[in-house]
């Protein structure tokens, strides 16, 4: 077998790296976490034509393929352009020349969303399509970045822990005459999200400051007393990560932005990472970028020509001290064994 | 438009008595004919109404006593004499004078039941050529929590009376449940008999039940309900049991009537 | 009389009509459902007829319009009561047959019940008149037929809808002079026959069977299922609890509001007495007083109908997926288990 690989050009490509000298793990993308389910068969052909037989549910939110030997390589790009033309073409407008060379970059990773509004009962927005959109938005790029998206701010998508994490939210609506006083949201306020709600002269007053927009009280509304603005909000995080050296949760950067503004600054993103990287890109995830730039750099070249709407929130500053730390330094031996 | 049946009146206070730290009686000025057992909303500007029983029955008024408890009657013990109360009423039923005419008479009140059937016991302190003979068991919590001292003495001179408190026994005052003393009544050897049984539902349930051990027929025996009531006309559904509104039919039972009440 | 009009044709009357009546119909709330995404179907003023939404059943029934959610009673200062106002126009309102039976529930409730009619509700029941709706053929929630409720005569006009047109009855005669210029047609309302759903209802037939009844374990599983939430009994036409309380307005709160406001037996604080205690403390306990209460207390109480009218706005409602039809059945079941023992032990047959 080949032992003169370029690893790093298979990389860019979305082939991972197997222990098994000659081996690759292929990752496909599916923005949102969604394809329709025939493609599963187009999974399996490749797993069982060219792979081990295995599918990994990546971890992203991709499918993932192991076992598939250099040699194959070409022949599994080849197969892929029909998924490729459909799932990031057809699907999510995305702007690229599908060919026979599979995935052109790796750099934006695959877009994550729970369920959403689709089918959740909690969601206020819909994952999948935003998922979609902002595919077109970094895909393809050589600059990474991780994102996520959730329905929520129960942020099963794990929004906290990606370099842009969007979180959906809602504006509440009250409608005093309906209200029957039954309590049902100040109680679910209370156990779900942020005991913002309270009974005040038989009918409902909300401190606003520390409303999440999570809608639990127009879920559990037994009159309709409380709805969802029509408007979609958003709220934006930014820097969160796992990783061996500094891993910490993300923190608001943008709250109750529209869509329209959240999509402008996601637009920025390759030309602020341009930025930073002085064109050159580099194996560095978003939120390292945020970091070199500094918090008020970021801030200046994220929101270049955004003209935010009037219910945005946008975050003064950022101090990351107190959540990030090398990884297990404060973690010390406590009976004296080294 | 149909007179309004909702609107309160205002009423005079002309005393308030301290009964305990917890019990006030509210005497208003109010020339309204009122039986023993019914009831009046009270309500207070800024807070509410709630259903109270008349305690005392006056030519030109009419007495209240009230529980320190919940929004509605706290509200109402900041008032001073003079100031007015609003109220409407008198709602309900009430005990059946005509069916206790010329025969024994058992009365078993427990803690603020007592409230409910004092302007009975009033009447027959006064009339007592009216029954045969009046047999009244009270029972109270501790001696915190006894009502109407002055009445109860009174009473004690003209009936048959027993008082208890739940855990210790002061001078007139046996120790224990009101349960315990109804055999005490000498039952067989009433000719024709009612008794009448109020308090909190589980003392009316089980008092009941000591009744019916000691030969007391369930025709005999008379209770009176407490419920939450908005409205006390048959229109806001709190009060509901089964298909019985306790605002309409009640809040005095026959027990054959009370033991079908499911709730 | 009946009439085929086109919308915009029925718009330029209703203009005319909304001078002398407020016209209340179900109209969508868009995006503004329990869930993302989903819209609201509840009744409001109408300007068009083209609001309407006739092909789908309102989450909240017309029960509003006459007994409001949050309805003020008096005006208090420190001296006196005085009694709210109301809008004295008339009020025409866009209802299914079913709805039609459930208002009659309330008046019985408002109007029968106790020793006087509830000056509230009449003053706003009487100015009501109806519009029938027709229903099509119904939706997978509706028991109508089995309540009983599938027919009404009592309406003053009926409308069925057809694209870009609508034929209208016009009964009451009070309307005929505003539609005696317009094209005549021949029309009937026509009523659902048959739902998808078939309900049976209870028969308890003894005191003992009643009792048994209250104690069937039936009720505890919905202890755990039901969330005690009240969405059923909001969206139900023929609930008509309320509980009434003051409002201040000023700072010393010497002037303010007694108001009157739905209330839920589904709730655990409705029968809750000042002092802190109350009845019915599980949710089975309180979900076996709605079900009563709808097919067998109010019928016991007034003869003729049963409370419920089989609209199926309380399934469509609840959050938890009880489903009232299912739950009645249920029970008709145990009922008849129950009966068929009571029989077996007289010795009598069933």
């Amino acid at each position: 077998m080949n032992h003169d690989i370029d690893i790093k050009k298979l990389q860019v490509n979305c082939f991972r790296q197997s222990k098994v000298p000659g081996e690759f793990m292929l990752q496909m993308r599916a923005p949102g976490g969604v394809v329709q389910a025939k493609y599963l068969a187009v999974v399996q052909h490749i797993a069982d034509t060219w792979g081990n037989g295995q599918l990994h549910l990546g971890m992203r939110q991709t499918f993932s393929i192991p076992g598939i030997k250099y040699e194959n390589i070409e022949a599994v790009n080849e197969y892929l352009r029909g998924y490729i033309e459909e799932v990031e073409v057809a699907s999510c407008d995305v702007n690229m020349d599908v060919n026979e060379g599979g995935y052109p970059t790796i750099g934006a990773r695959n877009v994550m969303a729970c369920i959403g509004n689709s089918h959740c009962i909690k969601a206020n927005i819909d994952t999948l399509s935003l998922a979609r959109k902002m595919e077109k938005l970094v895909f393809p790029s050589h600059y990474h970045i991780k994102m996520s998206i959730a329905g929520c701010p129960n942020d099963c998508a794990k929004a906290t822990f990606n370099d842009f994490g969007i979180v959906g939210i809602a504006k509440m609506e009250y409608d005093y005459d309906r209200c029957i006083a039954c309590e049902r949201c100040v109680e679910t306020c209370a156990s779900h999200a942020t005991r913002v709600l309270s009974l005040e002269n038989g009918k409902i007053v909300k401190d606003v400051c520390c409303c999440v927009g999570c809608a639990e009280c127009a879920t559990v509304c037994p009159t309709g007393a409380w709805t969802r603005r029509p408007t979609k909000f958003y709220r934006v995080l930014i820097g969160g990560r796992s990783g061996k050296q500094y891993p910490r949760a993300g923190k608001i950067f943008l709250n109750w932005v529209t869509e329209e503004v959240l999509l402008a600054v996601i637009g920025n993103w390759q030309a602020f990472s341009a930025e930073v990287l002085n064109h050159q890109p580099r194996y560095l995830h978003g939120g390292h970028l945020i970091d070199m730039a500094g918090y008020e750099k970021f801030k200046e070249w994220i929101l270049k020509g955004v003209k935010l709407n009037p219910e945005a929130e946008v975050a003064e500053r950022l101090y990351w001290t107190e959540t990030e730390y090398r990884s297990n330094i404060h973690v010390k031996p406590v009976c004296g064994v080294d | 438009m149909t007179a309004n049946i909702f609107k309160p009146d205002p009423y005079r206070i002309a005393d308030i008595v301290h009964e305990t730290e917890l019990e006030y009686t509210f005497k208003v000025e109010a020339g309204v004919k009122v039986d023993h057992g019914q009831f009046f909303q009270i309500s207070l500007p800024e807070i509410g109404e709630a259903p109270i029983s008349v305690s005392g029955i006056g030519r030109d008024w009419l007495e209240f006593t009230i529980r320190k408890v919940g929004k509605v009657t706290h509200r109402l013990f900041s008032l001073r004499r003079g100031d007015r109360l609003f109220m409407r009423g008198p709602y309900g039923n009430s005990f059946p004078l005509d069916e206790f005419r010329g025969k024994d008479l058992v009365v078993i009140a427990g803690g603020t039941g007592v409230s409910p059937v004092r302007s009975l016991l009033k009447h027959y302190f006064d009339h007592l050529d009216e029954i045969r003979s009046l047999h009244f068991i009270a029972g109270f919590k501790d001696r915190g929590s006894i009502l109407f001292a002055d009445d109860l003495k009174d009473f004690a001179a003209r009936f048959h009376a027993i008082y208890t408190l739940d855990k210790e026994a002061i001078p007139g005052f046996q120790s224990g449940l009101v349960t315990e003393h109804i055999r005490k009544i000498p039952f067989a050897g009433f000719a024709d008999y009612n008794v009448v049984i109020v308090g909190p539902p589980v003392m009316m349930r089980y008092a009941a039940l000591e009744c019916l051990k000691n030969g007391v027929s369930k025709e005999r025996i008379w209770m009176s309900f407490e419920r939450n009531m908005s409205c006390a006309v048959g229109k806001c559904g709190h009060c509901k049991i089964n298909e019985t509104y306790v605002c309409l039919e009640g809040p005095v039972f026959n027990y054959t009537k009370a033991e079908q009440l499911l709730d | 009389m009946a009439y085929r009009l086109s919308l915009s044709r029925m718009d330029e009357l209703l203009e005319k009509m909304r001078e002398s009546y407020t016209i209340y119909a179900p109209m969508r709330f868009e995006k503004r459902g329990r869930y993302s995404d989903t819209d609201l179907v509840r009744y409001d003023k109408i300007r068009s007829v083209r609001d309407i939404v006739y092909d789908e059943k309102s989450h909240f029934s017309p029960k509003e319009v006459i007994h409001p959610i949050t309805q003020a009673l008096f005006h208090f200062t420190e001296f006196e009561y005085r009694e709210s106002e109301v809008d004295e126009r008339p009020v025409l309102v866009f209802v299914r047959p079913c709805d039609i039976h459930g208002i009659q529930r309330l008046d019985t409730m408002f109007l029968e019940n106790g020793d006087a009619a509830d000056p509230y509700y009449k003053r706003l029941r009487d100015k009501v008149k109806f519009v029938l709706m027709e229903c099509g053929k119904g939706w997978d929630t509706c028991f109508c037929v089995s309540m009983g409720t599938n027919r009404t005569e009592d309406y003053s006009l009926a409308v069925r809808f057809a694209g870009e047109e609508l034929l209208l009855e016009v009964k009451d005669p009070s309307f005929r002079p505003l539609f005696a210029s317009e094209k005549t047609a021949d029309f009937r309302p026509e009523f659902v026959s048959a739902n998808r759903l078939t309900v049976r209802l209870p028969e308890i037939k003894s005191r003992d069977v009643l009792e048994k009844v209250h104690a069937l374990p039936l009720w505890e599983s919905y202890d755990t299922r039901c969330l005690s939430c009240g969405a059923c009994t909001a969206a139900c036409v023929s609930c008509s609890c309320f509980t009434t309380s003051d409002v201040a307005y000023s700072e010393n709160g010497r002037s303010g509001d007694r108001r009157r406001v739905w209330a839920s037996c589904l709730h655990k604080d409705f029968t809750v007495m000042a002092g802190g205690h109350g009845f019915r403390k599980t949710p089975g306990e309180r979900m076996r007083f709605r079900t009563l209460h709808k097919v067998y207390d109010f019928r016991a109480r007034f003869g003729g109908a049963d409370m419920c009218v089989g609209c199926g706005r309380c399934t469509d409602r609840c959050p938890q997926l009880i489903s009232f039809a299912a739950t009645l059945n249920r029970l008709s079941g145990e009922v008849d288990r129950l009966n068929a023992e009571a029989a077996a032990a007289t010795g009598v047959s069933v």
